[in-house]
């Protein structure tokens, strides 16, 4: 291959001397050259001292040192506005935090984990600093994952004219993470003001950069993308990392598209205190990092050029010394976090229905099809809140929307700006939702978040993610999002079209999960879905949408709040709790069973699944003594399990029968009918369950 | 010949090495002066019309700490009427994609102030993608790959110096 020479912009990214950069170590005022002193001075103490807690047994149990990124996480929180921009720093971040403004109590205080730590009470891992009140955010372990986050600011930021930039900051191994491509694709494509930071330390704990990549400096693995500007900048200069920011952020700004800063940085340490790089690097290497040291190379400047004295130098020092000192007395007397608070913040507080208490009515107008009842009610919130949008696959091309229609209309009525198409990336519909709606709480995003709901898997990292932060951030940040799922078999669907999600969803707190089977109830839950705070998983039976055994008059206002099921059919002789597909079938075997035994089943219809109508069911457990629970996903550790066990635990001695459970097998869900349809409960395979039950 | 100052770390191994090799070479054509990079000021490096440097690559293709931390003097210095030659250690296996951009970092600074860089070099022999010390496929001055190719380096300095023979003043 024949060797090239670097073009021209490669050049001038190398050569110092071809323009005069806005900070050097001549131009620069005494008094920010003073200060960043001090800043750097006072993260390296804090960085240093932070495995001396651990080695008391006081906290601070994850910490991954930064000394060797000095430079640029000086520089992104140098350039970081928190009046106008957000900054997204990942857990190595301590100096870009103390740089952005954090002082040393609050880096103490997320250190050792106490209640007052800004960034969550002490609920996430220690290291993990942020400020949410400062749009500093509270991000995930998972590596890289708050790019879908920055990239869903940046689309509020572009939507509502904000100017401002937004600082998604990682490690360059964290950009072998699929979802980090899908971020920046999307970020090029929709032309956002985003600054992905990758901080190159040629490391991912103690995997070389060599085994991540073909390409050494991974931004260039963006170089085709449209919409996309690359720095690279040394890392641990910060005169060179402080230019690179500033120019990064002002193109952002000016162009509205996304740059990437490419930060060559050293490694200084171990990856974090439980790693011990002693086992993978050479004594030549770790010499070299050594010398790398950013902070001596900035403080040798500093007295080289005559812009401070030692005598100068010393005096900061000695000040950043009993800051720290104090911070660390101030540490230690925080209160820790009351072990009662574990259930504050789970999910935030739903929106009341006055109207509709019970979620009940007695309408009686024209029936409508349930796919009407979420299409009208979606209309009529759209125009009851000019803060919301849907996006997903499919949901809007002309006459399309949605891949069942279920948004058609949408996007003529209110617009591209609030109803649009996504890229076929689940994981990027689900996270930058999660990131838009960190823009402002005004805000109410609903997505389909997949096609169907068995292709939602590849967003699951988002979507726990998104069910931890209202607690992790200790109620600070609510992803107030309605995903909506096209659920369920009995279509022929076979994998990927016909299969049930919900009974590993539920084992997630954090997230509300409802399943309606009738129009009216569809056009409530939806409502309430868009007018809470916090997430909620609307599961949408699609073999009912167009099926007139799932019509029903639905009031224009109609409201069906979380936690309220719905007695579908009244009886004493036994309970059947059910929910969606299963619910129809649940009620024509209770009316069969009625006129051949002249028993009287009595039907529950869940709706929600999380929160649980505990009450409802155990009412009518008190009165029928006999339980058949039914609902399409599989029995084994399917939502049955749980209800099952809860009815064993909380009403054993009202039982006069086993609780039984029907549902599918444990297997996937066939494509050909007779696979479908010998893996799927059916009227008959209720009718034989509620039968043996009332016989016992 | 003008007396030749030959600027290297003395903290360096390798590239002390092979600069005590370039000055064996001089034989006693010029009178080479040993400096310290790591103690220079601008007085020191006004002070000789004939230099040879070495600059080593680091890491990605940056310049070594002493390097760096000299540039911002570099920005206000006048280099007319003074002739650099470089030398550089670098990995073409390891770094293909910033073999020795380190002597392109600094030849070009060095020029933009008015300097002549002298010994040029060709690429034949070495594999590699893309370097910021390429020229018109010429090298601005001279690398040297000890960790893939030591066996070839005393020919290269050999032959280097005979060429700065001709083309120091």
């Amino acid at each position: 291959m024949e060797a090239l020479e670097l073009t021209s912009v490669e050049k001038e990214n190398n050569n110092e001397m071809t323009e005069t950069k806005k900070f050097n170590i001549k131009n620069t005022s005494k008094e920010l050259l003073g200060r960043w002193y001090h800043l750097m001075t006072l993260g390296r103490a804090l960085d240093e001292k932070a495995p001396n807690y651990l080695k008391q047994a006081i906290g601070w149990s994850y910490h991954a040192p930064y000394a060797g990124h000095d430079g640029i996480q000086l520089a992104i929180g140098q350039v970081f506005d928190k009046e106008t921009d957000h900054l997204f720093p990942y857990y190595r971040d301590m100096l870009t935090s103390i740089s952005a403004g954090l002082t040393a109590e609050e880096v103490i205080y997320n250190g050792i984990s106490k209640d007052t730590d800004v960034a969550g009470g002490g609920r996430h891992m220690s290291n993990h600093f942020a400020k949410p009140e400062w749009n500093i955010h509270n991000v995930s372990s998972c590596t890289g994952n708050h790019t879908l986050h920055a990239v869903g600011v940046g689309r509020a930021m572009k939507k509502y004219k904000h100017e401002g930039v937004v600082f998604s900051s990682q490690g360059e191994s964290s950009v072998s993470e699929g979802y980090v491509y899908e971020a920046i694709n999307g970020a090029t494509n929709e032309q956002l003001p985003v600054v992905f930071v990758f901080q190159d330390n040629g490391y991912g704990i103690s995997v070389p950069k060599k085994d991540q990549t073909a390409n050494r400096k991974v931004a260039d693995n963006f170089r085709g993308l449209k919409y996309l500007k690359i720095i690279h900048c040394n890392g641990k200069d910060v005169f060179d990392s402080m230019n690179a920011m500033l120019e990064a952020k002002e193109y952002a700004m000016a162009n509205s598209i996304p740059v990437i800063v490419q930060a060559n940085c050293v490694r200084m340490g171990s990856h974090s205190n439980s790693d011990r790089h002693e086992l993978y690097r050479d004594n030549a290497e770790l010499n070299y990092v050594k010398e790398y040291d950013p902070l001596a190379k900035y403080r040798r400047m500093l007295v080289r050029y005559k812009r401070f004295t030692e005598e100068e130098l010393q005096a900061i020092e000695a000040e950043v010394k009993l800051e720290v000192k104090k911070a660390h007395k101030a540490g230690l007397t925080a209160p820790d976090p009351d072990p009662a608070s574990i259930y504050d913040f789970v999910l935030p507080e739903a929106y009341v229905s006055e109207k509709y208490p019970e979620g009940l009515h007695d309408y009686t107008g024209n029936e409508k099809k349930l796919i009407e009842g979420l299409n009208e009610t979606l209309k009529a919130e759209f125009r009851h809140n000019p803060d919301t949008y849907i996006w997903g696959q499919d949901i809007a091309n002309k006459d399309k929307g949605g891949i069942f229609n279920v948004s058609k209309g949408m996007q003529q009525e209110f617009g591209k700006e609030r109803v649009f198409n996504a890229p076929i990336a689940e994981d990027f519909i689900m996270g930058t939702a999660n990131g838009m709606s960190r823009f402002n709480d005004k805000i109410r995003i609903v997505v389909e978040g997949a096609e169907f709901a068995d292709y939602f898997w590849p967003a699951m990292e988002q979507f726990v993610d998104t069910t931890h932060d209202y607690w992790r951030s200790k109620g600070q940040f609510s992803p107030n999002i309605t995903v909506r799922l096209a659920s369920g078999g009995y279509i022929g669907g076979g994998l990927y079209h016909s299969q049930n999600i919900e009974g590993a969803l539920t084992t997630l707190p954090g997230v509300r999960i409802v399943y309606p089977s009738y129009a009216d109830d569809a056009a409530g839950l939806i409502r309430t879905s868009m007018r809470s705070k916090g997430m909620t998983v609307f599961m949408e039976p699609k073999a009912l949408y167009n099926d007139p055994k799932a019509a029903a008059p639905v009031p224009d206002d109609f409201e069906v709040p979380f936690g309220k099921a719905r007695v579908r059919r009244e009886g004493a002789d036994l309970t059947v709790i059910t929910y969606g597909n299963t619910t129809h079938m649940c009620v024509e075997v209770a009316d069969k069973l009625a006129e051949e035994t002249g028993k009287q089943v009595e039907v529950i219809d869940l709706r929600s699944l999380i929160p649980l109508d505990k009450e409802t069911v155990l009412k009518s457990v008190e009165k029928t003594n006999k339980v058949l629970v039914v609902h399409e996903d599989k029995v084994f550790s399917g939502f049955g399990a749980e209800i099952s066990a809860m009815i064993t635990e909380e009403a054993f001695e009202k039982l006069d029968a086993p609780v039984k459970r029907v549902g599918s097998t444990f297997t996937p869900v066939g494509f050909n009918r007779i696979l479908e349809r010998a893996i799927l409960p059916n009227n008959d395979k209720i009718y034989a369950a509620a039968k043996d039950l009332l016989d016992y | 010949m003008k007396k030749i100052g030959l600027f290297y770390s003395f903290n360096t191994n390798k590239t002390a090495k092979n600069a005590e090799k370039i000055k064996k070479a001089f034989n006693d054509s010029a009178e080479v002066e040993n400096v310290n990079v790591e103690e220079i000021d601008e007085e020191t490096f006004l002070s000789y019309d004939n230099m040879v440097l070495g600059v080593p690559t680091w890491f990605d293709g940056e310049l070594p700490n002493y390097w760096d931390e000299f540039m911002p003097a570099i920005e206000d210095l006048k280099l007319k009427g003074k002739t650099v030659a470089l030398f550089g250690l670098g990995d073409q296996v390891g770094y293909p994609e910033n073999f020795v951009d380190a002597i392109g970092i600094l030849a070009r600074a060095l020029e933009e102030r008015g300097a002549k860089v002298i010994g040029l070099t060709s690429t034949e022999g070495f594999t590699f993608e893309r370097s910021a010390a390429l020229r018109d496929n010429k090298f601005l001055g001279l690398p040297l790959d000890i960790e893939n190719q030591a066996a070839l380096t005393d020919d290269r300095i050999k032959d280097w110096v005979e060429q700065l023979k001709t083309e120091f003043n």
